[in-house]
C-alpha cells in the first residue's frame, strides 16, 4: 500500500491504516522526540501525543508538504509544549516548595545515556546532551534533527519552516555555543581533577 | 598542553553521536497508544453523557431563569430606593435646618403667639 493510499485510509479513521502509519513512523518519531527531550518516558509520551494528533488532524493534510516532514513538525512542535510544561511545573513546585507546601526537592534530571551511543562514546554523549540542554530551543532543535535524526539542511528548513541559509545558521551557532559550553566544563572538571 | 587536552575532549564530544544509531520504543507502542486514545475519549463521552442527561439539562435552564429573576428584581428595587431617597431628601433636611419641626409638646400647643 502507497503512502498516499494509507493517508487516504486514514482520514476514513480506518485503525488498519492507523496501526500501519504509526508502526512505520514510530521510530523517526521517537527518536527526533528522544533527541530533543532526552528522556525516554517523556519521548513515548510526545510519541503518542504525536500519533493522537496525526489521527485527529489528519484530514487538515493537503499533501503540499512529505508525510514525513508533516510529522516531523507536529513532533518538534508537542516536544517544545512538553518541555514548556515541564518548566512550568518545575517553577510551580519550586514556589511551593519556598512555602513549604511541597517537601519534595527540586532534582534536576540525571545524565542522560542515549541508549544508541557506542560504548566508548556513552560518556562523551552524555556531555554533548547535557550541553544540550543548555542552547535555545530553536538551536536545539536543529542540532537534534541533524545529528540525530541525519537530516539534511534542507529537510530542516522545510520542519521548521526556514531557509537553507537560516538553518546553516542556526547549526553554526549551535555549535559555537556547544563548544563554549564544552569549554567550561572540561576546565572545570579538568580543575576538579588535580 | 591543558588546552590540546581539552580541545581533543570537546572534539570528541562533538563527534560523539555523529554516527548514533536510533533507539527503539518499548514493544506494543500502539496497544498503548489505543488505551490512551480510548480512556481520552471515555472522558469527553462521560462529560457529555453527564450535561446531556434531562435533569442536569432542566437543573441548568432552572439556574438561568433564577439568576434572571434575581437580576430583574434587585435592579427594581435598586431604582425604587433610590427615587425614594431623591423625592424625600430636600424636604427633611430643609425642616431639619430651620427647624420647623416641633421637638416639644409646649411648643407644638403654643406654635402662634
Amino acid at each position: 500500500m502507497t503512502e498516499t493510499e494509507l493517508i487516504e485510509l486514514l482520514k476514513q479513521r480506518d485503525r488498519t491504516a492507523f496501526k500501519t502509519i504509526v508502526e512505520t513512523w514510530q521510530s523517526m518519531v521517537y527518536n527526533t522526540a528522544l533527541g530533543i527531550l532526552q528522556n525516554e518516558e517523556d519521548a513515548e509520551d510526545v510519541t503518542q501525543e504525536t500519533f493522537i494528533q496525526v489521527f485527529e488532524s489528519v484530514s487538515s493534510f493537503k499533501g503540499e508538504s512529505k508525510f514525513s516532514t508533516w510529522l516531523y513538525r507536529i513532533t518538534v512542535s508537542k516536544a517544545m509544549d512538553h518541555i514548556r510544561r515541564k518548566k512550568r511545573k518545575k517553577r510551580f513546585a519550586f514556589i511551593q516548595s519556598l512555602y513549604g507546601k511541597n517537601d519534595e526537592a527540586v532534582i534536576d534530571p540525571p545524565d542522560f545515556f542515549h541508549p544508541g551511543a557506542s560504548m566508548e562514546n556513552k560518556e562523551n554523549a552524555a556531555v554533548l546532551f547535557k550541553a544540550m540542554q543548555q542552547l535555545p530551543s530553536n538551536q536545539k532543535t536543529a542540532f537534534a534533527l541533524n545529528k540525530v535524526e541525519g537530516l539534511s539542511y534542507i529537510e530542516i528548513s522545510e520542519v521548521m519552516k526556514l531557509s537553507e541559509s537560516a538553518v546553516d545558521a542556526l547549526l553554526h551557532r549551535a555549535k559555537e555555543n556547544l563548544r563554549k559550553i564544552l569549554k567550561e566544563y572540561y576546565t572545570t572538571f579538568n580543575e576538579n581533577e588535580r | 598542553m591543558k588546552d590540546e587536552f581539552i580541545h581533543k575532549k570537546i572534539d570528541a564530544a562533538m563527534h560523539s553521536i555523529d554516527k548514533i544509531e536510533k533507539a527503539s520504543p518499548r514493544p506494543f507502542l500502539f496497544t498503548r497508544l489505543e488505551a490512551r486514545m480510548q480512556n481520552e475519549k471515555n472522558a469527553w463521552t462521560k462529560i457529555s453523557s453527564f450535561v446531556s442527561r434531562p435533569i442536569v439539562a432542566f437543573a441548568c435552564i432552572c439556574l438561568v431563569i433564577f439568576i434572571n429573576a434575581m437580576v430583574i428584581l434587585f435592579s427594581n428595587n435598586t431604582r425604587n430606593t433610590t427615587n425614594s431617597v431623591t423625592q424625600n431628601g430636600p424636604e427633611l433636611a430643609t425642616a431639619d435646618e430651620y427647624s420647623q419641626v416641633s421637638a416639644t409638646l409646649y411648643e407644638f400647643e403654643n406654635s402662634k403667639p
